[in-house]
């Protein structure tokens, strides 16, 4: 497969901070067009740096090769998205300000993105809280502007950080319901990190399992469940439990390895 | 609501009516000696003489003239001098030393030198005022652009904001609640170095009144000034914490 027809091409990639503090050792993974993978592992195996290496934030340094879309990573790149733990919205705007807030700095025409951020919040089932300031909004319909002002940017590569990491349990189940419908219509690739092991399983094509100390891939699993998924009918699926458990001992194995 | 607040209001009225009515009685008994501590109907007297004649607006003029010139000019240069800390941050260090000595003295002190150089009117009030409005605005200002969020930052990054885009769209908005918090001290502040210059010599002003009256026992007339003072400050904070609101009516 060439390069270009990947959105992320990760080989052999090394990476360490202060020269001796390895964090990333000889990772390969290659995200393909439209293809939703999930980063999942303990604290500290690397995946939000591998994250922040495709984002450009992270410079990297060691072996090996990366590219995004056939390129270099780099900040600010028009053709990746990034959506944070956090939903980073700005306090001072409404809803709608900072859906369009993404469009705005990339030089989409105001009117433009007006209308296509109208259009996304009412998507994410928001209508009628254009004008509401963030605080006046429930966590889980903040993190649903934030994924508006995500898709509005219409970047074909989204690299998500533990998007819903904060919400509680119901809200995320509805979030993850409204992701797996956004990915469906935009089809977009992405890469998403997560703890949630039944949250990699609903929403990926596959789940990547990384390990720390050095942050490495243990396992690369295709997540073989039909779409368009739903949450609720996922529950009742009993192959989704099994991939659920082939996850859990990927990552238990992992574990005793790291205690041994 | 409004009945709720009348209720209150009433009951702020019916109190400060039976202190002045205690004061004025144990002060008529002698039980407290109207010499050192004044009394109520005395300072009554003395504002209303004084409302009349238009000395108390000629002395409060002077003095909120000195305050708000001081602090319109001292927050003025603290804020243009944060920006360049932020911008150079050599400069900062460079500076720190330099600004803590400064900062750390008690500025009143410097009262005598600036009268020396300024002279007896407005001048020398003014450069007091804006030595104590400075330095707060300026730690303000820093802290509030340092304290912008980080996530905020990073999201810029990715979306390849320019530096003008994120300064303007993110840091200065998120900055201005601490910014604000630092211009509402420094008014206060301004305000304080005014009266103490006005104190210490002065051609007119609510400070040299003081000063004055204190100095020729007019325990009446330094009662009523204080007054004065203390409804100056409670109007100062109130226009600020006002002005906050609509300002800052996200947060």
């Amino acid at each position: 497969m060439s390069a270009t027809s990947l959105a992320i091409a990760a080989d052999g990639v090394h990476l360490s901070f202060d020269g001796t503090n390895q964090v990333l050792s000889d990772v390969t993974l290659h995200v393909r067009q439209g293809e939703f993978v999930s980063l999942v592992g303990p604290s500290g195996c690397g995946k939000t740096t591998l994250l922040n290496l495709a984002a450009g934030l992270v410079a990297h340094t060691g072996k090996g090769s990366l590219t995004v879309g056939g390129q270099a990573p780099r900040q600010g790149n028009p053709q990746v998205g990034y959506m944070l733990a956090r939903d980073s919205l700005m306090p001072w705007k409404t809803a709608l300000g900072n859906a369009m807030f993404g469009m705005e700095v990339r030089g989409v025409p105001r009117a433009q993105a007006e209308e296509r951020a109208r259009a996304m919040l009412q998507e994410v089932g928001l209508a009628g809280f254009e004008n509401a300031l963030p605080k006046a909004l429930s966590h889980g319909m903040r993190q649903r502007v934030a994924l508006a002002r995500t898709f509005a940017m219409g970047s074909p590569l989204l690299l998500m950080d533990e998007p819903f990491g904060a919400l509680d349990a119901q809200t995320k189940l509805q979030l993850e319901d409204l992701l797996l419908r956004l990915c469906q219509q935009y089809k977009q690739s992405v890469l998403f990190v997560t703890h949630d092991l039944s949250e990699a399983v609903a929403v990926s094509d596959r789940v990547v399992v990384m390990t720390s100390r050095p942050g490495r891939i243990v396992a690369d699993i295709p997540i073989d469940l039909p779409r368009p998924r739903s949450i609720r009918e996922l529950q009742k699926d009993p192959h989704f439990h099994e991939l659920y458990a082939q996850l859990w001992s990927h990552l238990e194995s992992g574990w005793s390895k790291h205690e041994g | 609501m409004k009945a709720d607040t009348l209720r209150w209001g009433g009951a702020h009225i019916v109190f400060i009516a039976v202190l002045l009515a205690l004061g004025e009685w144990l002060t008529v008994n002698r039980w407290l000696d109207p010499t050192f501590v004044g009394q109520p109907s005395g300072v009554i007297k003395f504002l209303w003489d004084n409302i009349a004649t238009g000395k108390l607006w000629t002395d409060l003029g002077w003095t909120m003239a000195g305050t708000l010139i001081s602090f319109a000019l001292g927050s003025t240069a603290a804020l243009a001098v944060g920006l360049l800390f932020v911008a150079f941050p050599k400069v900062e260090k460079f500076l720190d030393p330099y600004l803590n000595a400064m900062n750390v003295m008690p500025r009143i002190a410097l009262a005598p030198l600036f009268i020396l150089w300024f002279g007896l009117g407005l001048g020398s009030k003014i450069a007091v005022g804006c030595s104590l409005t400075f330095f707060i605005v300026l730690s303000s200002t820093v802290a509030g652009i340092r304290g912008v969020s980080q996530d905020h930052l990073t999201l810029c990054k990715t979306l390849g904001a320019s530096p003008v885009t994120t300064f303007f769209q993110v840091t200065l908005p998120g900055a201005v609640p601490v910014i604000f918090s630092g211009l509402r001290l420094g008014l206060i502040y301004a305000m304080l170095g005014v009266i103490g210059a006005e104190i210490i010599a002065s051609e007119k002003g609510l400070g040299q009144s003081l000063a004055y009256l204190g100095s020729t026992f007019e325990v009446n007339g330094v009662m009523a000034l204080l007054l004065v003072l203390a409804l100056l400050g409670v109007a100062v904070v109130r226009t600020m914490t006002w002005l906050e609101k609509r300002l800052l009516h996200w947060q």
